[in-house]
Formats: structure tokens, C-alpha cells, sequence
């Protein structure tokens, strides 16, 4: 097991985000989270990658614990996340933003008189990583003229580019147009092997993504799991399907 | 003994009594706006001189030394009027922008305000001389305190009352406190931000200039006077926190007092404490006495 | 390369003013480099980092201070030693200020930098059997790299070694922060002013950073208060009041902040526009500089290089 959550709860004053919920992802998985709007994914997600610290409840990546952590800390161990709402850096080139996640993996951060344009683990890395993500031909354009497709795809690469054993990722596909969706997900995947990216946990609301990428899908509703199976079993709950996903949107478990 | 405490602490309270309604100009626009108005020193000064030139007037057209008040106050009210102007010509084109391009807009007024007071009334220092002492001095407990400053703290109590009717129970407060909470849903609500802010910043400017105003019979107007209150003000919002009048009043007096006392036992010390004051506060409990809580990383 | 000559022709011209300038002017360019060295510092953390501080002139005054005392009560006259002090002591200071000040952002930083630079105003004011009060300490003439040069009258010592002294130091400077902002730390620095949510999730550690940025910028702007100081002779509190610290932001946001020659170019038309107006205009000298501080703001944020750079653009 790669990354171990057990009995994490949140409160917020008296609203309780997340009740219990404890969850594993190992190695070659890749688990989809999925529950109504505020059932508390975004809860979870700030827990699972030490921005917010549980109320009770520890998380384990590779049986160390890091609780709470901090997103700093977390980066060095192992672990990367991408955002919900596209983060980017305005002013940065995308060559640069990706420049800036090998900086932090090499731990070169505080090198102040060496020459960033002569690195050339830097470039190289950086360069691997555009090429995974198609943005090469696009790495000298600032981040904010990039469309916002490409935005998406600069803030999972920059993830990418930590080389991560497991990686998080809040909507990969939100707000971007149903073609683009799927060429994301592909991207995604195929830059995961190549990386060596162990797992990957996603945060979803698009039920085809859901089922055509996932080996296992968590279903989160009012901060408990409410299941934790593969996609044909989710498919067979009845009460998963009419809490989570809605008749109307259930699929058949897809391949790949 | 008891004398010179009392004297002390009058001279504190009438110097806090100045210092909150400047600070409460500050808050009120701060609040609103979320613009941290380096001028509202400036605005001081402003109230300060034009408040003197009054008074000579009136005093020139031969009125009655006891009603000099009259045209200081008038005087003081009126020139807060530069405020729309400040806001409808200047200000809002940056309500858009970063904070720290705003509060750059406030410092080039300081600028400004600098020499247009210069150019107006030069640079020797402008008093109504000994006019204040026509309403006597009573004494509290031995301490000798000129009526005025009694008049003085009086009307700046009377103003924050004022001020907390105002917020508490008008309609127009009601828009005051929901557009300093949210500013969006206000807008969303329908209240029209523009006028809003117009309005907002005059009331702020005016509270500086009547502070000014009413500061000068008991000092004189000095070209400095308004780039060196702003930083005790600036030390009175920061310890009652950004935004609250509550604090503005709670902060004036803790600012006006402390001040008061140092000056008469370690003089060296004066602004010196409070400026360990207030970093303390910012340190240690960012939001101020009374204040919503601090942006930090 | 373009850039390079441009910049090789701006050094060359600077090093010929002394020759072709008369003295008045030349004077003037003493304390441009002095800023110009305080304003590569502010920058990094303005422009480079996105913090404004409303308080460096107290790093200037002590850099300043640390020269008058050091001629004035010590006996020490290398400017080299007064300049390393200066930036030691300006680091000591910088250390736990900048551990406080970088916890927070935007106003709460400008407004606690500000708060800092007025309680060492009001120290050096208040303190006056130390610091000499509002009279200030003399700020004797250093000797330049050993050299006395006790016999050469003031004007020619200023005009002369001293000034050439000074281009070196700044030039020296501004090379080492071209390393710095070129640096994967620049680039550090600069994800943090974009975006310090995501910098954290790309491990990098904002506060710490910005406390780099604070430490360098503080050392600099050390360095410009010893050179600044010299040629005045004195050095009193009024260095250290906030609006000097305003002044300073001012001159970055005249000349550019986004771009690494825009504070310089800031400092200089700043020390001549504001000697030329005061001798102009010397009762509303400061009207116009307000006014022109309120246009820049307003209309053209990215100061003369913004200005620049937008020239370029409308014509490619």
C-alpha cells in the first residue's frame, strides 16, 4: 500500500466534512473518487495531501506519517497534486513553470548563482515532461495566454514533473470540453508509465472517465465511504447508483 | 501628584479624542473600500488649516471670540467636500486594481496634499493663538484643563456615538456593514457601489478634516502635521483592528493615553512604545482588538 | 546581442560623465547609484517576489548609521569595511525582522515593514545622545581601497575616486543579482509571487523564499545606505522616515518593476526629475512628483520600461 487513510474526520465548527472514512491505494491502481457536492471530497483530498489537518485520523504514505504535513513537505516525499481550479503561474512560461517543479525535485532551490538557462538536468527534465504533455511546441508561451485546455494539462504536468510515486488529482477534466477530455486522460495515463508514476488517485464527476479509467472507485456521500469496489460491483450497488451517480448517468464498466 | 496624573491622562484623552476621528475616517474606508488611505493624515492637515483660516476670517470680520467654534467646525465639515473630489477624480480608477497600488494612489496624495497646503498657507506654522482659553479652564482634581478640550473630547464622543447609530440603525449603515462584509452580494443586492464608495470616502475625509479642525485651537497647523499622524493612526487601526470603528475608538485611547504618560515619565520612549505595541499586535493577534481576520500566507 | 552593447554604451556613459559633465550633475549621479544599489534589492523582493515593503529605508539607515559611526566614533574610514559591516549588520537586523514580516502579505507586510522602519526612525531620533539626535552623526570621508586621499579637496574626491568607486560597487551588484534572478532560486522566487498556493504543492517553501528575498534585499539596500551616505557628510534620522521608504517604491514603480533595469532607470530619472523640479518649481515640487506618482499608478503600472515594452509592441 502506497498511500493508507484511516478513520479521518473533519469538523468545521459543528459540520462534520468527513466521518470516518478511511481508505489504501497500492501500486498500479487507479482509484477514482466520486460522491455529490459536498460530500466532502475537497475535504478529503486537503487531508490526503496534508493541507488540512484532520480532526482525528492519521494518513500514511509508504507507512510514513504524514498527517498534516504541509504541501511542502509532502512534494519531497512522493506525492503531487493538481488542482480543481486550473493553478497556474500567470507570468511564467510553461517551460519555466515546469523548470520550477525539477528545481524543487533536484532540491537546487537555493542555488543563487548558478544558471538556470545552463542546467541541463533542469531543461532536460523540464523538456521530457512538456513532451509527455504535448506543450512543447507551446513551452516558451506565458501560462496565461495558454487556452485554457492547455492550462489544465501545465498543472498536472507541473505535478508530473516532481516525479511522484502517487499523484492527486482534483477534476483533471473539469471545465474542459468533452473532446479534450478524453485526450487528457490519455495524456495523463501514458506520462504516468512513463514517469513511473505508481498510482493515481482522481477526484471525478464525469461518470465515463470514472469508468473507463478506474480500477477502483470510491463512493463518498455526506463524509463516509460509502463504497470502495471495482466498477462492475459499483455498477451492481443499486444504492451506490441512486445516492451517487444517478440512474440516468450509469454506464456498463467500460474498458480501457 | 494625583494633579499631574490627571493632567496627564486629560491630555491623553483630548489627544485620543483627535486621533479617533481621524482613525475612524480611516476605518470607515478601509472597511468599505479595503483601501488603507495614507492621506487621512493629509486630510487632517487639511481640516487643520483651513480650519485656522476661519477662524482669522471670522475673527477679522469682528465675531464674538466665544462662538469661534462656529466657523472652525463649519470650516473643518466643509473642505471634506475635497473628498469627492479625491474619490470621483482619482481614486476609483485603481478600485480594480492590487492593494499595493492603491495604497501607491494614497501616497502620491500625500504628496500632493503636501504642497498644495504649502502652496495655500506657506510653510510657517498657523495658529488661532490663545483663542481657545476664552472658554476658561476648570480644574479636575487640581489639574487645571482648558474647557475647550473638554468641548472637544465631548463632541468626539457625541461623533462615535453618531457613528455608532449610524452603522447600528440606519438603513444607509445597514449598506455600510453589508458592503464592508461582502462586497459582491451587496452589489448583488443592488446597492450601487459607486455612489457607495462616494459617499463612504467623503465621510471618511471629513471625519480627518474636522479632526484637524478641531485639533487646532489647542496646537498650532505645521506642514508636518500630516505625514506624522498618520503613523500614530496607522498605530491606532492596527490595534484595534482594520476596519472596526469599535477598535478605532478602543485604539485611539490606548494610542492617545500610552502617549501622554510616556512623553511625561521617559519621553525618549514615546512613539517608540508604541510602535513595539504595535508589532506586537500584528504578531501576535494580526486582526487588532476588534478586527476580522488577517490575510497571512 | 543588442542588449548587451546597449548596456556595455549606458556603463561607458556613465564612467564619461565625470569627464564631460559639469560638476553639479556629476554630483548627482552619486546618489543614483546609491539608490540604483538599493533598488536592485527592493526589486528582487517587489517585482521578483510580489512582497512591497513600506519600510526599507530603515536597512538605508543603517547602512548609513553604520558608516557615520564607524568614522565618526570608531576611527574605521575603509569604505570596504564600512560596506561589509554594513551588509552584516543589515542581515542581523534583516533575520528576525524578515522571520515576522514574511508570515504575512500584501498590506499586513507593507504595514508591518512600515511599523519597523518607524521604530528604528524613532530610535535614532529619540536616542540622541547615541545617534546624535535629529542633528545626526557625521559621516566622514572613507578612504577607498586604502587610499587616504586626505589632501584632495571634497568636490574632486566625490567627482573622482569616490564615484568610480561607487559605479564599481553598483555594477558589481547588479551582476550578482542578474546571477541571482537567473538562478533556479529566481525562479523560486517567482512562482511564490505567482501563485505561493502552487509553489507549495511543487515543494517549494514560500516563507522560507520570501525571507531569502527579505535577507538579500535588506543587505543591498545596507550596501546603497553606506555609499548613500558619504557624500552627504551626515547622516540623520530623516533617512529612515516612511516616507523615504515610499520614496523608494516609488522610484521601482517609475522605472519599471516588472523588468531588472526598470528601478535603476527608476532611480535616475527620479534624482533628476526631482532636482530639476525642485530648482523649477521649489514650492510645488512635490505636487508634481505626486501627480506623476498617481498618472503612473493609474495609467502606466509598468512604469518607463512597461512603457518601453509597450512601444515595441505597437511597432512589431
Amino acid at each position: 500500500m502506497i498511500l493508507r487513510a484511516e478513520g479521518l474526520r473533519k469538523f468545521y465548527g459543528k459540520f462534520c466534512a468527513l466521518d470516518g472514512v478511511s481508505l489504501a491505494v497500492g501500486a498500479g491502481e487507479f482509484v477514482s473518487i466520486i460522491g455529490p457536492n459536498g460530500a466532502g471530497k475537497s475535504t478529503l483530498i486537503n487531508v490526503l495531501t496534508g493541507v488540512l489537518r484532520p480532526s482525528a485520523g492519521t494518513v500514511r504514505l509508504n507507512d510514513r506519517d504524514i498527517t498534516g504535513i504541509g504541501p511542502v513537505r509532502l512534494a519531497r516525499l512522493g506525492m503531487a497534486r493538481s488542482f480543481q481550479l486550473v493553478q497556474i503561474f500567470p507570468d511564467l512560461t510553461v517551460m519555466e513553470t515546469l523548470q520550477a517543479a525539477v528545481v524543487s525535485r533536484l532540491g537546487r532551490g537555493t542555488r543563487l548563482f548558478a544558471s538556470l538557462a545552463r542546467d541541463r538536468a533542469v531543461e532536460d527534465g523540464a523538456l521530457e515532461v512538456a513532451e509527455l504533455f504535448r506543450l512543447a511546441d507551446k513551452r516558451h508561451t506565458l501560462s496565461r495566454q495558454l487556452p485554457q485546455g492547455d492550462k489544465k494539462l501545465l498543472d498536472v504536468a507541473s505535478a508530473f514533473a516532481l516525479r511522484p510515486e502517487i499523484i492527486l488529482l482534483d477534476e483533471p477534466t473539469s471545465g474542459v470540453s468533452t473532446a479534450d477530455k478524453t485526450v487528457i486522460m490519455e495524456i495523463l495515463v501514458s506520462a504516468g508509465r512513463r514517469i513511473g508514476l505508481k498510482a493515481i488517485i482522481q477526484v471525478e464527476h464525469d461518470m465515463d472517465i470514472v469508468f473507463g479509467y478506474s480500477d477502483r472507485i470510491i463512493a463518498l456521500h455526506q463524509g463516509r465511504v460509502l463504497a470502495d469496489a471495482t466498477p462492475a460491483e459499483i455498477q451492481a450497488d443499486a444504492h451506490v447508483v441512486d445516492t451517487v451517480i444517478g440512474r440516468k448517468t450509469a454506464r456498463p464498466a467500460g474498458s480501457r | 501628584m494625583i494633579q499631574h496624573v490627571v493632567s496627564v491622562l486629560m491630555s491623553g484623552i483630548f489627544h485620543a479624542s483627535i486621533l479617533f476621528l481621524v482613525s475612524a475616517g480611516l476605518q470607515v474606508v478601509f472597511g468599505v473600500q479595503k483601501i488603507f488611505n495614507l492621506a487621512c493624515g493629509s486630510f487632517y492637515a487639511l481640516g487643520a488649516y483651513v480650519g485656522v483660516s476661519a477662524v482669522q476670517a471670522y475673527a477679522a470680520a469682528g465675531g464674538p471670540p466665544a462662538f469661534f467654534i462656529v466657523p472652525l467646525v463649519l470650516g473643518g465639515l466643509l473642505i471634506g467636500i475635497v473628498g469627492v473630489v479625491v474619490e470621483r477624480g482619482l481614486l476609483r480608477f485603481v478600485y480594480d486594481r492590487d492593494e499595493t497600488f492603491q495604497l501607491l494612489l494614497t501616497f502620491a496624495l500625500v504628496l500632493m496634499l503636501e504642497d498644495a497646503i504649502r502652496l495655500t498657507w506657506g510653510t510657517s506654522p498657523l495658529s488661532t493663538g490663545g483663542m481657545y482659553l476664552v472658554y476658561g479652564q476648570v480644574r479636575i482634581l487640581g489639574a487645571a484643563v482648558p474647557v475647550y478640550n473638554l468641548i472637544v473630547i465631548a463632541a468626539s464622543l457625541a461623533i462615535a456615538v453618531g457613528i455608532g447609530a449610524l452603522l447600528t440603525r440606519t438603513a444607509f449603515g445597514r449598506i455600510i456593514r453589508a458592503a464592508a462584509g461582502n462586497r459582491e452580494m451587496a452589489e448583488a443586492l443592488g446597492v450601487d457601489m459607486r455612489r457607495l464608495y462616494a459617499v463612504v470616502f467623503t465621510l471618511g475625509t471629513a471625519l480627518g478634516t474636522i479632526g484637524g479642525a478641531l485639533v487646532i485651537p489647542a496646537t498650532a497647523a505645521m506642514s508636518e502635521m500630516g505625514i506624522e499622524l498618520i503613523v500614530e493612526a496607522f498605530a491606532v487601526v492596527v490595534i484595534g483592528g482594520l476596519g472596526s470603528m469599535r477598535g478605532a475608538f478602543v485604539g485611539a485611547l490606548v494610542v492617545g493615553v500610552l502617549r501622554a504618560v510616556a512623553i511625561s515619565v521617559y519621553p525618549e520612549v514615546e512613539m517608540l512604545l508604541i510602535y513595539l505595541i504595535v508589532i506586537a499586535v500584528l504578531v501576535l493577534r494580526p486582526r487588532g482588538l476588534f478586527g476580522a481576520a488577517a490575510t497571512a500566507t | 546581442m543588442t542588449g548587451r552593447l546597449g548596456l556595455a554604451v549606458a556603463v561607458a556613459a556613465v564612467a564619461a560623465v565625470p569627464s564631460v559633465a559639469p560638476t553639479y550633475h556629476v554630483l548627482l549621479m552619486l546618489p543614483f547609484m546609491a539608490y540604483g544599489v538599493v533598488l536592485l534589492g527592493l526589486n528582487l523582493l517587489f517585482g521578483y517576489t510580489g512582497l512591497v515593503s513600506f519600510g526599507h529605508a530603515l536597512f538605508i539607515g543603517i547602512g548609513a548609521y553604520t558608516g557615520a559611526f564607524l568614522t565618526s566614533n570608531f576611527g574605521v574610514r575603509s569604505l570596504e569595511a564600512i560596506v561589509l559591516t554594513a551588509a552584516l549588520l543589515g542581515a542581523v537586523v534583516a533575520a528576525p525582522v524578515g522571520t515576522l514580516c514574511v508570515r504575512y502579505v500584501k498590506i499586513y507586510f507593507g504595514m508591518l515593514t512600515l511599523a519597523f522602519g518607524m521604530v528604528f526612525y524613532t530610535f535614532v531620533l529619540k536616542f540622541y545622545r547615541l545617534t546624535g539626535g535629529d542633528e545626526g552623526t557625521p559621516y566622514l570621508r572613507p578612504s577607498l581601497l586604502g587610499f587616504g586621499l586626505e589632501g584632495i579637496p571634497k568636490t574632486d574626491y566625490l567627482t573622482g575616486p569616490y564615484y568610480y568607486y561607487s559605479l564599481v560597487v553598483l555594477v558589481l551588484a547588479a551582476a550578482v543579482m542578474w546571477r541571482i534572478v537567473r538562478s533556479p532560486f529566481g525562479l523560486c522566487l517567482k512562482t511564490i509571487r505567482d501563485n505561493p498556493a502552487k509553489a507549495e504543492t511543487l515543494g517549494i517553501g514560500v516563507g522560507r523564499y520570501r525571507w531569502y528575498a527579505f535577507m538579500i534585499s535588506a543587505v543591498y539596500a545596507s550596501v546603497g545606505g553606506a555609499l548613500l551616505g558619504a557624500p552627504i557628510g551626515n547622516v540623520d534620522p530623516t533617512l529612515v522616515y516612511w516616507t523615504h521608504s515610499g520614496n523608494i517604491v516609488f522610484m521601482t514603480l517609475l522605472g519599471g518593476f516588472a523588468s531588472f533595469f526598470g528601478p535603476i532607470l527608476g532611480a535616475f530619472v527620479f534624482i533628476y526629475l526631482e532636482d530639476f523640479l525642485k530648482s523649477l518649481v521649489p514650492s510645488y515640487w512635490r505636487l508634481i512628483f505626486g501627480a506623476l506618482l498617481a498618472a503612473i499608478v493609474i495609467f502606466a503600472p509598468g512604469g518607463l520600461m512597461g512603457l518601453v515594452r509597450r512601444a515595441g509592441a505597437l511597432r512589431a
